[in-house]
């Protein structure tokens, strides 16, 4: 891409000043210049036509990021990140905000046909009935179209890209963000407070079963841009929604740092279901290149009875750093957790969750499922923590781990803390290996070693397939046998 | 934190650096072993004790919780052995971290460990495990004693060995290298007991080898006072096809961080660990077992059961690592808390680190009160709620003990449970 190497000389050329004035260009992608600073902040925010208190949240979350340093206590490893060689905004051309499928650019459709992003538009107008998914596909990191839009309107749910939420409906903005995630989380998450810029937005009104299943497709383009995304999920008294969030990322050379935060919120009696699918680019053969994905990803269970479950399947990305949390706050209220996180080659991942229990009767259920293959490193980090007032707390864990080969490792290290005689917290453990009994019997009935041990595998993991929406449940499976190739033998 | 910043000593840290300034002219050893102890009191001078923050202590901030470091006596109280706990056991009695070094038993080798400190050999073992071995740090600069032991090579030592380590208020430094020689046996009991229940500082290392074939059998009873601090740990080592069933028991002291650093180096080698944590009071108890099985075809089963009454703090870490090519190991581990009361807490940690396939490895941990149903089966009988209760908590330690097979062995230490829950219930 000749045009990008021309703006990055541009830019290189100009002071960096005059990007609060305005930075205009009409090559095809808008990007501000390498380097993080104030100016950097202050550019992110003039882009989005931030109001001044959203740019004053951003610059203090940066003045803190400042003064705290990068967590090493995970069991990864990487070349020290230099947080100057990034790129912090990219924004694709077409801004324009296009009303129908035909007046996007080809070249994103042409992208999302490869990845398979079903905007399932084109079938609702041929009159297809489905079940139907609406979808805010995110294209390094400016959300391009979103469909379906009018059909939630009516619902009362709104569902758009955070950028558009700070302008538009600011005092739900000003009430929940943050507020789960707070800008001096964690390293990354404080750095993410101060330059995300772009993700989704969803409020579901008291009382309201959100008709659809509302999906984003991220998707990292850019060479070096690191993608800083925010989601914020509220459910009001009594909500429901169920949110897929899938991932793809094509071939690159260099590691690309995505570092994204997530805050759900859960009033009285309402429910959030996330989903991830997350397959981005883990790295070359040798381990060269590939995402980091440091994320930051928490529900609050705020009122009474309500509820939040976490779905993941973790099959790429280079390292892999993410925690999705319940803060089990209200009473009765639940909170879950299924995963499974394949690793192959040489990636690391270092993923797990916290359930941390607040309110009385509260429970949780954390079911994990890892699998290490070829020179891979998985190490699951779990705490269960019971609070001294959460009388009749209750945690079940479960996190197996299967080994395939002989040079990977897999690792387990729950913290499980109680303060509150009611509680009962269980917690179970196994590694193994594929046995050879299990083995010889699918190979007998004709059945070759690598299809065998998919299968043996899926079984293994069938716990937490079953808990995703059928959409992702069948990609789920095909991407494990996927992440898996040329691990036998 | 930086590293360079010179941290400021606690009283605690500064109280165990003036022990061992007050102390260096007289602690037995010169040489290789001072060089050693100096180093070792310059890492504490220097880094300080752990915090939370060094992930192996994050639940016992030894800096913040080691608050009192008596100063060590000037004279050793006079204390006298008791009766051992099993009758018939031959009783090595360290009274106040004084050996008696006429004490002999038939067929075993028996020296006083200053000797080793004297002549040079114990430099090398004096060493800490690793930079956050704070244990190691405390008792290889403080050490002033305790008993060498040897069984012989092929021989069976039928009684027990009971190391009667009782102390009075002050500081007690001690540590017992025990190596069993290719095919003996031998059981040991090592206890620690407050005489005068005034506050005390306990640190002890126990160096366990075990040669080809050999079998043995290693008691731990803690029954420290109220107001004391004890710092135990056990390093061990495995030869090939050797055998050891380790019973840990904590039912005393204020602070109490009990480590197990297991190595498992030779093939066909086993292991079997059974712990049993009774905590009341104001009690910080921290039982942390590092378990490496290093080798192929290695076995280990750890079983831990805990109690918590009143104020305790209990906590529990374990992990077991399987190094790359230690392959057909079978390692399983379980953690079971009965937690009685809302005042209380306990904190698990079980770990596994897994670098090679071909393994069979697991833990389960479990915190909760007394099953209602359990409670409700006994009430229908007719038995009051007290007593059940009673029975049920009973009934939970006492089954790993059993496993202890010697009958005598069993009575005695059910009759040290019974009569702690008592106590406490």
């Amino acid at each position: 891409m000749a045009a990008v190497q021309e703006t990055i000389d541009q830019v290189r050329q100009i002071d960096v000043d005059q990007y609060k004035y305005g930075f205009e260009t009409i090559i095809e992608v808008d990007k501000a210049p390498k380097g993080l600073s104030e100016d950097i902040i202050r550019f992110i925010s003039a882009k989005k036509q931030e109001p001044e208190w959203m740019l004053e949240w951003r610059l203090d979350a940066y003045q803190r990021w400042l003064t705290m340093e990068e967590p090493t206590w995970a069991r990864v490893d990487y070349p020290k990140i230099d947080f100057n060689e990034l790129y912090y905004y990219a924004a694709p051309k077409n801004m324009t905000g296009p009303s129908s499928l035909e007046e996007v650019d080809p070249e994103l459709l042409r992208v999302y046909e490869k990845l398979g992003i079903p905007l399932q538009e084109q079938e609702m107008l041929a009159g297809v009935q489905k079940p139907r998914v609406a979808v805010d596909a995110v294209f390094d990191s400016v959300s391009v179209v979103t469909t379906f839009k009018k059909e939630l309107q009516k619902a009362g749910v709104i569902f758009m890209s955070i950028s558009e939420a700070i302008r538009e409906h600011p005092e739900l903005i000003k009430q929940y963000l943050g507020s789960v995630v707070p800008t001096t989380d964690n390293y990354y998450a404080t750095l993410n407070a101060a330059v995300f810029t772009d993700g989704s937005f969803v409020f579901v009104p008291k009382g309201v079963r959100c008709p659809m299943e509302l999906s984003t497709y991220f998707r990292i383009n850019e060479k070096n841009t690191g993608q800083f995304e925010r989601t914020l999920i509220i459910a009001e008294e009594g909500a429901y929604v169920s949110y897929l969030e899938g991932c793809t990322a094509p071939q690159r050379d260099e590691n690309q740092l995505h570092a994204a935060v997530v805050e759900l919120v859960a009033l009285d009696d309402a429910e959030i279901k996330y989903s991830t699918v997350q397959n981005w680019y883990p790295g070359d053969a040798q381990g060269k290149g590939g995402i980091y994905n440091f994320v930051t990803k928490r529900g609050d269970c705020r009122g009474h009875r309500s509820k939040i479950s976490w779905t993941q399947v973790e099959t790429g990305s280079a390292i892999t750093w993410k925690y999705p949390s319940c803060i089990l706050r209200g009473d009765d209220s639940r909170g879950e957790f299924y995963s499974i996180a394949v690793s192959n080659g040489y990636q690391q991942i270092d993923s797990g969750t916290k359930m941390i229990h607040l309110g009385k009767n509260t429970s949780s259920r954390i079911i994990s499922k890892g699998i290490s293959a070829g020179r891979s490193n998985n190490t699951y980090r779990g705490q269960v923590s019971i609070h001294r007032r959460a009388e009749n707390a209750r945690n079940f864990t479960n996190c197996d781990s299967l080994l395939i080969g002989d040079k990977c490792g897999a690792h387990t290290v729950p913290y499980i803390e109680v303060k509150n005689a009611s509680a009962q917290v269980e917690h179970e453990a196994t590694t193994s290996k594929i046995s050879d009994d299990q083995k010889f019997y699918v190979m007998q009935r004709g059945i070759p070693e690598e299809e065998a041990i998919a299968l043996i595998v899926n079984g293994f993991v069938k716990d937490v397939i079953q808990e995703l929406p059928m959409e992702f449940a069948v990609e789920a499976q095909k991407l494990i046998g996927i992440s898996l190739e040329g691990s036998v033998g | 934190m930086n590293i360079h910043t010179p941290i400021r000593l606690t009283p605690a840290e500064t109280a165990l650096v003036e022990t061992y300034t007050a102390q260096v002219g007289d602690l037995p050893g010169d040489g290789a072993v001072t060089v050693t102890r100096d180093r070792l009191l310059n890492d504490i001078k220097t880094s300080g004790l752990p915090t939370r923050r060094v992930e192996a202590w994050h639940y016992t901030d030894l800096r913040t919780l080691l608050r009192n470091v008596p100063a060590p006596l000037a004279a050793a109280p006079s204390l006298a052995t008791i009766a051992p706990l099993v009758e018939g056991a031959q009783v090595l009695p360290v009274l106040h971290g004084a050996v008696d070094a006429a004490t002999s038993i038939d067929g075993v080798e028996v020296a006083s460990f200053a000797d080793s400190l004297v002549n040079g050999t114990a430099a090398a073992g004096l060493a800490a495990l690793d930079k956050d071995d704070a244990i190691g740090k405390i008792n290889g600069s403080l050490v002033r004693d305790g008993y060498s032991i040897a069984i012989p090579a092929g021989s069976t030592v039928e009684a027990p060995i009971e190391l009667q380590a009782l102390h009075g208020a002050g500081q007690v430094h001690t540590r017992f290298p025990v190596t069993f020689g290719a095919g003996s046996r031998a059981t040991f009991i090592e206890r620690h007991r407050s005489a005068t229940g005034e506050a005390a500082l306990v640190s002890s290392i126990s160096d366990i080898m075990l040669e080809e074939g050999a079998e043995a059998v290693w008691i731990i009873l803690q029954e420290q006072g109220a107001e004391d601090t004890h710092l135990g740990q056990v390093r061990v080592k495995f030869g090939t096809d050797s055998k050891l069933r380790l019973f840990v028991i904590n039912a005393g002291g204020k602070l109490v961080r009990q480590e197990l650093r297991i190595d498992v180096d030779g093939e066909g080698s086993e292991l079997t660990l059974r712990g049993v944590n009774l905590l009341g009071g104001e009690t910080h108890t921290d039982v942390t077992l590092v378990l490496g099985h290093n080798v192929p075809n290695t076995n280990s089963t750890e079983i831990f059961r805990n109690v918590v009454f009143d104020r305790a703090r209990g906590v529990f870490q374990g992990m077991i690592r399987v190094a790359p090519d230690a392959q057909k190991t079978d390692a399983k581990m379980a953690c079971n808390t009965l937690l009685l009361t809302d005042d209380g807490e306990f904190s698990v940690k079980p770990e596994l680190e897994i670098f090679a396939d071909d393994v069979i490895c697991g833990h389960g941990a479990t915190v909760s009160d007394i099953d209602n149903n359990h409670l409700y089966y006994l009430q229908s009988r007719g038995i009051p709620e007290n007593k059940a209760r009673a029975m049920l908590v009973n009934a939970f330690v006492a089954e790993v003990v059993e496993e202890l097979e010697d009958e005598k062995l069993v009575e005695a230490l059910e009759g040290v449970i019974s009569a702690w829950l008592e106590k406490h219930a």
